[in-house]
């Protein structure tokens, strides 16, 4: 596999594993430096990258792996959250509804990193980058019914807490 | 339309929905108008649109192509390098030696015979001309003993310059110069024309210094003619005592040999 046909195969997963990366380590930097530790890594196994099934899915997965390796490492390291989440934006949307929308973005980003870890991986995956239940399987090694049995948790989860810290903030 | 949403919104927290109907709920809470009983749902619907459009910095990528290739040729090529630095340093250094080497050889094959050569045949002529008899008028002692000694620096030596040696022996006016040439010539007492040259010389020296160490040469080359000569001597009363004392010892020692 020669530099050209690694960026082509590896390349467009890079926008996914970034946003794997981002979810688990909440901050951008340190996303971006996990994921070129997961690429570099695939590049210096370039060679045996050929005998697995998907490239994809293995680079999900170390990237999954790797995040929550530097989690327990860095255990005690204040991270930022998600502080650069509000600059993406909408578009065709007015003002308000714009900051309202990244309002309830940032909110949305902060619970879904507070739910376990294997809800957030499975809810990621399956809303954020529409992987069908096989893929998801692939990537997890969780059961086609595990999955989905995750996934609804973890979306009334986040509807449950959404709700919660909405009724919150209006309260007050 | 709105029914639909509510059940498909209904399957979604189920996690029953598929992923085009996923898709469609996204595009559905992405517009403007939505019903106020479902807005509490939107949040999440675009968050998860506007994930998905987050990437990685242009930095990181610019930054992650030139991490990807060195590493591609980097350690390779950092080795290749760090071998050839050494090797090429060696091969210098063998190369000098060898040129070096080569260089040296040459000069002194060929300077050295050339120079071998012509010192030779200089101290050659040097010695021919310094004892040439015609000359001996016009040079001292001193420099035809030095003559005489120079033709022990020489490796090879012709009969011009032996028979110049037993000249000198037999006719040079100074008796130092004579001794000389007498020791130098026990250096060639192998050669015939030497030896008996030497024999013949003992009837005519009357130098008892001479005398003696012309028994004392033949008798190291061993010369068995010199016998009869010896036995003269020692008959002879005008000899001095220790020249005949000498020859008597030479003869003893030849004839002894001889048995």
């Amino acid at each position: 596999m020669d530099l050209q046909a690694f960026n082509q195969r590896i390349l467009p997963v890079q926008g996914r594993l970034f946003r794997l990366a981002q979810l688990f380590l909440r901050n951008r930097e340190e996303a971006e430096d996990a994921i070129q530790d997961v690429l570099l890594r695939l590049w210096t196994n370039r060679n045996q990258l050929e005998t697995y099934q998907s490239i994809e899915a293995l680079a999900v997965q170390m990237t999954k792996n790797l995040c929550l390796d530097r989690l327990k490492s860095h255990h005690n390291q204040k991270v930022q959250d998600g502080a650069d989440v509000s600059s993406v934006q909408a578009e065709g949307l007015s003002p308000h509804r714009q900051l309202e929308n990244a309002d309830s973005s940032a909110l949305i980003h902060r619970l879904m990193g507070e739910l376990p870890e294997q809800q957030k991986l499975v809810m990621h995956l399956r809303d954020v980058e529409e992987y069908s239940f096989d893929e998801i399987e692939q990537v997890t090694g969780l059961s086609n019914a595990n999955i989905r049995v995750i996934l609804s948790r973890a979306r009334q989860k986040l509807r449950e807490n959404y709700l919660k810290a909405n009724d919150y903030e209006t309260g007050y | 339309m709105k029914l639909d949403i509510e059940l498909l919104l209904d399957k979604y927290y189920e996690g029953e929905t598929s992923v085009e109907e996923e898709k469609e709920l996204k595009r559905f809470f992405q517009n403007e108008d939505i019903p106020d009983h479902l807005k509490s749902h939107a949040a999440q619907f675009g968050y998860f649109v506007e994930a998905r459009n987050e990437f990685p910095s242009l930095l990181f990528h610019s930054d992650l192509a030139a991490k990807l290739d060195p590493p591609k040729q980097g350690p390779v090529r950092a080795f290749g390098s760090w071998l050839i630095r050494i090797a090429a340093g060696f091969t210098l250094l063998i190369i000098g030696f060898i040129g070096g080497w080569m260089f040296q050889d040459r000069s002194d094959q060929a300077g050295n015979a050339l120079f071998k050569n012509s010192k030779e045949a200089a101290s050659q002529n040097e010695i021919k001309n310094a004892l040439a008899f015609e000359k001996m008028s016009s040079t001292s002692a001193s420099e035809r003993i030095q003559a005489v000694n120079q033709s022990y620096e020489l490796s090879d030596v012709d009969k011009d310059i032996t028979q110049l040696l037993i000249n000198t022996l037999n006719f040079d006016p100074n008796i130092n110069v004579r001794l000389a040439a007498c020791q130098a010539l026990q250096r060639f007492g192998n050669e015939p024309n030497v030896s008996e040259a030497l024999v013949q010389s003992l009837a005519i020296q009357t130098d008892p210094n001479i005398q003696i160490s012309l028994i004392e040469v033949l008798v190291s080359i061993k010369e068995k003619r010199a016998v009869a000569p010896f036995q003269q001597l020692v008959r002879d009363q005008e000899v001095m005592e220790v020249v005949r004392l000498k020859a008597e010892e030479g003869v003893n020692q030849l004839t002894a040999a001889d048995a």
